[in-house]
């Protein structure tokens, strides 16, 4: 019998600790025809299993590009993140996915790309960013304003310099006022007022919106005055969900499954749906 | 050392950290052989040992359990362990009501200094359990009993629920008259901001005067209007009258001793109630309200058969363990997990309910045969000692599991043991979280 | 051409169904005021008349409240998945009414798009649903206001409707066709209408509801018309179309299973996210979701209404909601 709610096993080929409560987690098929015929779109999520504890959703956060293992990266906050974070290299894990739709990498070509996330909302972006670092050629100024509570809170910081080395790319970093330490050398400030003042022209640009929701309901007005169109600033909602695959009824804003018409919106989209996220 | 049958019983021990513990390790260090069936689950305090791990061992496969602790007057924490006494009073009466097998669990006082007590009690429990066979607690055979039931209650139809009308003598309209003029007055004067009470179709709230047409007193007003005054939708509204009969009254009691609510931010509206048709109106002694601030109508005067009260408990009872165990699969069997009992129930007002926890997951959530044992038991005994007989839950209940009967269960070892009714005299000692150094403890060894 | 069959011969069959080792599911008296879908142990089991619809759903037989997905044992680090899915055996619902087989239509296809959820389609394969046109209705039913009505055919593999103390068989699959074998005639049999008095009258229109729904989404009006909800699941739970489940992991730390649940809009953990943000923070916007999913999310991805007007929920609701008193009011603009 086909079990559509059948996990593939994974092994878990590497974990990185980001912050006291987030790590990131690399997989690697157990299977190897699985592995090999296994492909994915940068912003698609997968329901990632501790068994023993059960489900939870998250992002893929790594490239697609990348061949032969998926990350993604996770915040403990419950029954499942908590065996998670207990597990270690060589665990076997459970993966069903990729599910939803992913972001529009190749309608996006030829854009300036702006990237704006808020704390443990850098895996979901980080994806993209690696997918149009990867394809270089096919963006065009690359923009990306990531900001936590404190300097603590930030994650995938190593990378951040990384991407900053790269031509047409500038990485600003910022925390809340009173989050920085002695030594912080990047802005402080909230996501919205610091990508205001960083003056980035938004009229050509796609932007990527991710983070909690008071963020995304200041930076949407910033990026309206900067030129941005509605229809090229995109999102991905984190509704609750336990298939991933439009049964079980949970994940949906209004008349949307997000499991499978999202996690990825534009603006435009969810002006259109009632506010139920 | 195994039976004749090979079969080696699992025995689950759970104990204190200061006495049985000690008592345990000393039996090990002076070489005192006993055993080796026994699983030891060390807790701080008898006190602290929660009836849902009894239950889990169960549904592990244990086949006895045993809880042990400090003797009296030698608790560690003071008192731990008489609390303890108390609930395990009740639980028992509960699990034997349930039909579990009575001689597979066991209570004992062991101390630091008795290792030879414990080597004793273990070997005397692997024996005796030996001799039972396997405990299969959850297997009984319930299809049998699907229909009927052997207590056979009817279940009081619910409001607004097809099926025949309940028979009584209609409450006179005249209250209805004089209820809808009270809370004329009380909204006029601005007294209260909502009076929470019976619509013809379910409960209303009512915020002007303009509206009390919406108020009904009859035969249909069978629920208890004081779940609502924890709901933070209604708090919003503001300060509510909520109309009650004699048995919802009780309710008001032990919320405001939980300090649930204060009674000066509440204005009760008490009606007077021959009875609505349902079965605790046949034992009720609350025809009126005894606490309300305004009253309306009199009460027809014929008192319940208090005698009568727990004549269900006795009931099943008469029983065998067997047969009380498979009638109430049956019932179980039937739970969907809607939560409806507890969500009616006004004394069920924890922020977060056990059976929502999944750090650890005291409680299965899948509405299987263990998973929904587990969960009327804790449910019952959360109640004990505080569930008013209001049945709402009862009443709520979309399977018709007889709710009563377990709450009954536990309202009776309540009254037989410590004297006490929830919620009927404000002033008396409610019997969780207070103890008496005379509790009766013939169960433990 | 219609058949018939008297009420002596339909026991008669249902104890052949048993004694060939179906299993057949039926209305049954559980206790005084207490009628459920239970399987049947005797044909004598079977209730006939004297009740309006049982108390839940036949959608236990292809959804059951509880299921098994697979099951896991952990071996050091390494994991294996247990298949667990037994064989189902062949199951009858006999006696089922228009409003439990119709919403058997709908499950299909929540559970067929895109991804198709064997568990469900299993069971559903292995039923076959012989509905029983009513002969009565009560202040509850309004199937006349979603488009069906007391003799309905969506979702039945067959229709007995009663006459003259016996019953017309009328064949509607290929399954009820075979099922009852020679018994069932093809067509309605003209006598077979009813005179209306089991038909309840249009309460409200459902356009009209789906309309409210989209155009006052943010209107006081939900939280006003929950005020009385509890929050529980008895309105979902006995629904014969909700179909929201919860997926946990049950056992020890050596082995256990993966197994789905029934869960409720109406829970307010339902859609909690682990920041503690909730979409739908209040009971008015977990009564409105109940309503928007029938009657405009359902609607608008798959052509109908997911509320076939059985009135269990309003049955069932301990404080007299459900969906009728607000599709009354939302509904009859
Ligand atoms: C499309 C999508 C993508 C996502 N991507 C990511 C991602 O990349 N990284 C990430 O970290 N998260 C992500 N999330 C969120 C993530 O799915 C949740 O954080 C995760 O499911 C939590 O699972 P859990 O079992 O650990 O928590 P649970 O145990 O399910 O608890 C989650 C929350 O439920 C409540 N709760 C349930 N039971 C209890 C209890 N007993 N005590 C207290 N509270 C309780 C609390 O609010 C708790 O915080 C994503 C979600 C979606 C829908
Ligand atoms: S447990 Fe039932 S009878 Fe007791 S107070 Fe709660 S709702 Fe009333
Ligand atoms: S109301 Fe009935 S079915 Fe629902 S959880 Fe309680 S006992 Fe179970
Ligand atoms: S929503 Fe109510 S009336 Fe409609 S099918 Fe479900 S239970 Fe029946
Ligand atoms: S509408 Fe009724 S049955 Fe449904 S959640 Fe509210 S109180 Fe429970
Ligand atoms: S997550 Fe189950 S329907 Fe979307």
């Amino acid at each position: 019998m086909d079990n559509i709610y059948q996990p593939d096993l994974m092994e878990i080929a590497g974990v990185r600790q980001h912050t006291p409560d987030v790590k990131s987690v690399k997989l690697r098929f157990q299977d190897p025809n699985r592995a090999g015929s296994f492909d994915f779109r940068v912003g698609q999520f997968g329901i990632f299993s501790a068994f023993g504890a059960g489900e939870a959703t998250f992002n893929i956060c790594s490239s697609s590009n990348w061949k032969g293992s998926i990350e993604f990266c996770f915040r403990k906050v419950g029954r499942v993140t908590e065996a998670l974070w207990d597990a270690e290299e060589g665990d076997t894990v459970g993966f069903r996915g990729p599910y939803g739709n992913g972001y529009p990498m190749e309608a996006w070509r030829g854009k300036d790309l702006i990237f704006l996330g808020g704390g443990i909302a850098m895996p979901p972006i980080r994806c993209a960013i690696w997918y149009a670092l990867e394809n270089r050629a096919d963006y065009g100024d690359i923009t990306i304003v990531y900001g936590a509570r404190t300097v603590g809170d930030l994650v995938f910081v190593d990378e951040l310099d990384e991407w900053a080395r790269h031509p047409r790319v500038r990485v600003i970093r910022c925390v809340d006022p009173g989050g920085q330490t002695p030594d912080w050398t990047g802005e402080i400030g909230f996501v919205p007022t610091v990508f205001e003042r960083a003056d980035v022209p938004a009229k050509n640009a796609i932007a990527l919106v991710i983070g909690p929701p008071i963020m995304i309901k200041n930076t949407i007005p910033v990026l309206e005055r900067m030129g941005g169109a509605m229809s090229n600033v995109y999102t991905s909602l984190e509704n609750r969900m336990k298939c991933g695959v439009g049964k079980c009824g949970r994940c949906n804003a209004g008349p949307v499954y997000v499991c499978k018409e999202g996690p990825v919106f534009t603006f435009e989209e969810l002006r259109a749906i009632p506010m139920d996220y | 050392m195994s039976g004749s049958n090979g079969f080696e019983p699992k025995i689950v021990a759970f104990v204190c950290n200061w006495c049985t513990y000690l008592g345990a390790d000393l039996a090990g260090t002076s070489r005192l052989e006993y055993p080796p069936n026994v699983r030891i689950l060390r807790l701080p305090c008898t006190g602290r040992i929660d009836t849902n791990l009894v239950v889990k061992a169960v549904e592990g496969g244990a086949d006895a359990v045993l809880v042990s602790g400090c003797h009296p007057g030698d608790c560690h924490y003071n008192a731990g362990n008489y609390h303890a006494r108390r609930r395990w009073m009740l639980f028992r009466e509960l699990l034997d009501v349930l039909g579990f097998d009575m001689r597979r669990i066991h209570f004992t006082w062991i101390s630091a200094a008795e290792g030879r007590k414990f080597q004793h009690v273990i070997s005397e429990i692997t024996e005796q359990t030996r001799a039972l066979g396997p405990w299969r607690a959850y297997e009984a055979k319930a299809e049998i009993d699907h229909r009927g039931g052997l207590v056979g209650q009817a279940v009081s139809p619910a409001t607004g629920r097809a099926g025949p009308a309940p028979a009584l003598q209609a409450p006179a309209p005249l209250a209805e008259q004089e209820l809808r003029d009270l809370a004329r007055r009380l909204l006029g004067a601005g007294d209260v901001k909502v009076v929470i009470g019976y619509g013809a179709a379910g409960p209303v709230f009512v915020t002007k005067a303009a509206d009390v047409e919406r108020l009904v007193w009859n035969e249909g007003c069978q629920a208890n209007l004081t779940t609502y005054l924890k709901r933070k939708e209604v708090r919003a509204l503001g300060k509510p009258a909520v109309v009650v009969k004699g048995c919802d009254e009780r309710s008001l009691v032990v919320l405001e001793k939980e300090s649930q609510i204060r009674r000066e931010d509440v204005r009760v509206i008490g009606m007077a109630c021959d009875g609505m048709g349902q079965e605790k109106c046949a034992a009720c002694d609350t025809h009126e309200p005894r606490f309300a601030d305004e009253r309306v109508g009199k009460a027809g005067g014929q008192g319940g058969k208090p005698a009568a009260r727990y004549a269900a408990v006795e009931a099943i009872l008469a029983k065998t363990p067997e047969e009380r165990l498979a009638f109430w699969s049956a019932e179980f069997d039937r739970c969907l997990k809607c939560y409806a009992c507890r969500q009616v129930c006004p004394m069920c007002y924890c922020e977060r309910c056990i059976a929502d926890k999944n750090r650890p997951q005291a409680i299965d959530t899948s509405p299987h045969r263990k998973g929904n044992f587990a969960w009327h038991i804790a449910r019952a005994m959360h109640l004990a000692g505080r569930c008013v007989g209001c049945d709402e839950c009862t009443r709520a209940c979309p399977a018709g599991i007889d709710l009563r009967l377990l709450n009954l269960t536990l309202a009776r070892a309540a009254e037989t043991q410590f004297g006490y009714r929830a919620g009927m005299d404000p002033a008396a000692e409610p019997p969780i979280g207070a103890y008496s150094l005379q509790d009766k403890e013939e169960f433990i060894r | 051409m219609s058949a018939r069959i008297s009420r002596e011969d339909l026991r008669k069959l249902v104890a052949e169904w048993l004694a060939a080792g179906k299993k057949v599911f039926g209305p049954v008296r559980v206790k005084a005021g207490l009628e459920l879908y239970a399987p049947l142990d005797s044909a004598e089991a079977l209730l006939l008349d004297g009740w309006i619809r049982p108390a839940n759903s036949i959608k236990e037989l292809v959804f059951p409240r509880h299921e098994a997905l697979y099951g896991y044992r952990i071996l050091k680090n390494r994991v294996e998945l247990v298949d667990l899915a037994a064989e189902i055996p062949e199951q009858i619902a006999i006696g089922a009414h228009p409003c439990d087989a119709a919403a058997l239509a709908a499950l299909d296809k929540v559970f067929n798009w895109d991804y198709r959820d064997e568990f469900y389609n299993r069971r559903r394969a292995a039923t076959t649903v012989i509905t029983m046109a009513c002969a009565a209705h009560d202040d509850q039913c309004f199937c006349t206001s979603v488009g069906l009505g007391p003799e309905a055919e969506r979702g039945s593999d067959a229709l007995l409707h009663e006459r003259d103390g016996g019953y017309e068989v009328r064949a509607i699959s290929e399954k009820g066709r075979i099922l009852l074998g020679g018994l069932a005639g093809e067509t309605a049999c003209p006598t077979a209408q009813t005179s209306g008095a089991n038909t309840p009258p249009r309460r409200f229109d459902s356009a009209q509801v789906a309309a409210f729904a989209k155009e006052h989404f943010e209107d006081p009006y939900w939280a006003e018309r929950a005020l009385a909800c509890l929050g529980c699941g008895a309105c979902t739970f006995t629904c014969p179309a909700c179909h929201c489940f919860d997926m946990v992991d049950e056992g020890n730390g050596r082995e256990g299973v993966r197994a789905r649940n029934w869960d409720a809009c109406q829970f307010p953990m339902f859609t909690l996210h682990a920041s503690g943000h909730n979409p739908r923070a209040n009971q008015g916007a977990r009564q409105r979701q109940r309503i928007y999913h029938k009657f405009v999310m359902y609607p608008d991805k798959f052509g109908e209404v997911l509320c076939t007007g059985c009135g269990n929920c309003s049955r069932n609701c301990p404080v007299g909601l459900g969906v009728l008193p607000a599709a009354t009011e939302i509904g009859n603009g």
